[in-house]
């Protein structure tokens, strides 16, 4: 499955002109998004789509104005939850009367992908995918299947979440924010418990056509486990299966997100990796979501090489073209995800191989 | 209240309820229509405004003809209000 064109609403500078050089400093655990003017939404239709709603649109316009798409995708894991919340207390308000409907047709997660079909004037497949810290790889993985059934269709894959105020004080209860305030620059300088907020809507338009296209999402995997060892395990057999037989990619970019008790889970996959292998970190720009790996997705496809603040391990490759990333949720949804980033004299060695050839791309060969 | 003070206040409601964020009460005229030409409400925004009469003035408004006749411009709902309001 390639990805042709990619977009990101994040609380870094990760919209149309993108600058993520010098990172956007936040001081008070939650990093909210950047949102753009949405020009390209009708001021009548804006009004009433909650934040969950506005930047997945946000982010899906620039991808698909100009293009003809078969289907929507959308990873969420908990939609638009300050509108299900605001709903929520209508009822209560109002003592079981009458309510406003635009609170809870905003809410449902499915707003966001059906809205993206009604402005798009979209009636093919639209389908959300809601399992939490792996609702995006579900989406990655639904489009991957429908584009290789379906060849010659493309489809949007997109992925939203936001930070709700009462969620996050459920969350910050539950012990899954930081109770001291820090700096997202200080994210990795801490050795305690509790990580950092955030949110961001990203989308990719994918299909099977190879000529022009920005990367390769060439194998997806998923596991529920809270054991470090079956974490390493899996990403050794799936580099061995889908990247190469020395199982070592050019780039891996970690979901480390500064809280002790996941790093086990971190260090047993870097500890898969040799010397070689360039080792980013990305959390720091965007807080910790449900769907945060889509932004790992959006820095693997970026036009340009990872800022140095995104480097954890240099290691000695100059060059990123086969890339994996991998997330965890509380240390228990682990997603892998597999790709080759292209420079376009790739995509003919790239063909080859695809094609049964034998002909494996490495990096000394390309321009 | 004065009939102009209900005005005003029934326009700061209807641009809170609508989330009309980019218009001042005094951005909607008082003879304006309130759906399609004019402030471009639609059927969306008319449960919205029977709840706010609902919620703010304890009118209930259930034949459809009536709130049709309500629901024309500000000058309608506020005549509207002055007459039924329960609160």
């Amino acid at each position: 499955m390639y990805i042709h064109d990619y977009s990101y609403i994040s609380p870094q500078h990760t919209f149309r002109e993108t600058d993520i050089a010098s990172i956007v400093e936040y001081t008070d655990n939650k990093l909210t998004a950047i949102e753009p003017g949405y020009a390209d939404i009708p001021p009548g239709v804006l009004r009433r789509m909650g934040k969950a709603v506005r930047i997945g649109i946000g982010a899906a316009m620039p991808v698909i104005q100009h293009q003809s798409i078969d289907g929507i995708i959308i990873g969420t894991a908990n939609g638009g939850m300050e509108d299900c919340i605001k709903f929520l207390n209508q009822i209560i308000d109002y003592d079981e009367g009458m309510l406003t409907p635009g609170s809870f047709v905003q809410s449902t997660p499915n707003a966001i992908a059906g809205q993206i079909g009604l402005l798009d004037k979209n009636t093919g497949y639209n389908i959300t995918h809601v399992h939490l810290g792996l609702a995006f790889e579900n989406a990655l993985l639904d489009a991957f299947m429908m584009v290789r059934e379906h060849p010659g269709t493309q489809y949007l894959v997109g992925a939203v979440d936001v930070i709700s105020s009462y969620n996050y004080h459920i969350d910050l209860l539950k012990g899954t924010f930081r109770k001291d305030l820090i700096s997202n620059k200080d994210l990795y300088n801490t050795t305690t418990t509790g990580t950092i907020a955030g949110e961001g809507a990203g989308t990719l338009r994918v299909n099977d056509i190879p000529e022009n296209a920005v990367a390769q999402i060439r194998a997806i995997k998923m596991i529920h486990t809270e054991d470090e060892n079956e974490i390493k395990a899996a990403l050794q057999d799936f580099l061995r299966q889908q990247v190469n037989p020395n199982g070592a990619p050019d780039l891996f970019i970690s979901g480390e997100n500064g809280d002790e008790r996941l790093l086990k889970y971190y260090r047993a996959a870097e500890s898969v990796f040799p010397d070689d292998t360039t080792i980013a970190r990305y959390k720091h720009l965007c807080g910790d979501f449900p769907t945060a790996s889509s932004i790992a997705l959006w820095l693997a496809c970026y036009k340009s090489p990872l800022p140095n603040h995104c480097i954890k391990r240099p290691g000695s490759l100059r060059q990123h073209q086969s890339i994996v990333i991998y997330n965890n949720y509380y240390g228990k949804q682990h997603g892998f995800v597999y790709l080759t980033k292209y420079q376009h004299s790739q995509l003919l060695l790239n063909f080859l191989y695809d094609a049964g050839t034998g002909c494996r791309f490495f990096p000394v060969f390309m321009i | 209240m004065e009939k102009e003070q209900l005005k005003q206040q029934l326009k700061e409601q209807i641009i809170q309820f609508l989330n009309l964020t980019n218009l001042k009460p005094e951005d909607i005229k008082d003879d304006e229509p309130l759906f399609g030409e004019g402030l471009g409400l639609d059927s969306i925004d008319s449960i919205e405004l029977i709840v706010l009469l609902s919620r703010e003035y304890g009118i209930t408004i259930e034949d459809p003809k009536e709130g049709r006749k309500v629901l024309v411009d500000i000058n309608t709902m506020v005549d509207y209000i002055s007459a039924h309001r329960t609160k």
